[in-house]
């Protein structure tokens, strides 16, 4: 039996009502940013192995730890990834990690503003 | 700020399923039968900062669910009694530990419109305690029972 499609807006319109406190918005644009980083490293080293033909088992045997701990990361199974394993992938894989300094500006409303600065302050 | 635009992946789901397969999940609050929504009473009751993070860690995996999202250090798929249950885990002021419990809902069209839901995060209650401390299996418990009320309604009863 289907039943009629549910109002499901409520979570976008409480998002979007708590934005407009200027602390909320700088916490929850900082946490995306957070996110995105790690979960963008997370893919690229998923997507190398997969462009290298490597299995998953194959790459936790290359940094000496168990099969699960390396599905684990990749799978959305483990919070917190550890650095020391991320480079340990990134070196099996033939890569490197690298912390790349976002624009002066960026850095300048870092040092002026405690947060960078998004393009609605910018005017 | 909408959740971010994640390119060309796309949502997993049965082969078939229609157009929604393109769109961001949707986020729905079980609401329990005497009216209340535990998971908005949990938020509300965080901190301003901490209900931010929770938001933006639950538009992230709605933009990319499972399993493409890697969970940003934040979003965890449980195990063992509460196997089939997502986690979000941060810790607040004073090292406070704070989790929200999610359930997947997804499936066919046909089970799907039963739900009266397109796929769909269903964020179902959170729970907070002091560092390094354990919830109990009750603790757990209570979670789940509320996730079985809430998989009991067709339609889902949920916060508008």
């Amino acid at each position: 039996m289907t039943s009629p499609m549910l109002d499901v807006s409520l979570h976008e319109r409480r998002r979007d009502r708590r934005m407009q406190d200027l602390q909320y918005r700088a916490a929850y644009e900082q946490a995306a940013r957070e996110l995105a980083q790690t979960d963008a490293v997370i893919r690229q080293l998923d997507s190398l192995r997969a462009d290298l033909g490597i299995s998953k088992a194959e790459l936790a045997r290359r940094v000496n730890r168990n099969a699960s701990s390396v599905r684990r990361l990749f799978t959305a199974s483990q919070v917190r990834p550890e650095l020391p394993l991320i480079a340990a992938l990134a070196d099996a894989l033939g890569a490197e990690l690298r912390v790349v300094p976002r624009s002066t500006e960026a850095r300048r409303a870092v040092r002026e503003h405690g947060r960078p600065r998004r393009v609605a302050d910018a005017g | 700020m909408p959740p971010r635009d994640r390119g060309q992946r796309r949502p997993p789901g049965p082969p078939g399923q229609d157009a929604n397969e393109q769109l961001p999940w949707a986020l729905v609050y079980y609401q329990a039968p005497d009216g209340t929504v535990p998971a908005l009473e949990f938020l509300d009751d965080c901190p301003g900062t901490v209900d931010a993070q929770f938001t933006a860690v639950l538009d992230a995996v709605a933009a990319a669910p499972p399993p493409r999202f890697s969970g940003g250090g934040k979003w965890e798929a449980m195990h063992g009694t509460m196997g089939g249950w997502y986690e979000i885990r941060l810790t607040g002021p004073g090292r406070e530990q704070l989790r929200l419990f999610c359930l997947l809902e997804n499936g066919t069209s046909d089970e799907l419109a039963r739900r009266g839901l397109r796929p769909a995060i269903a964020v179902i209650t959170g729970m907070r305690k002091p560092w390094r401390t354990v919830f109990s299996e009750r603790d757990y418990q209570r979670v789940r029972e509320l996730g079985r009320e809430h998989q009991q309604n067709y339609p889902r009863r949920i916060a508008t």
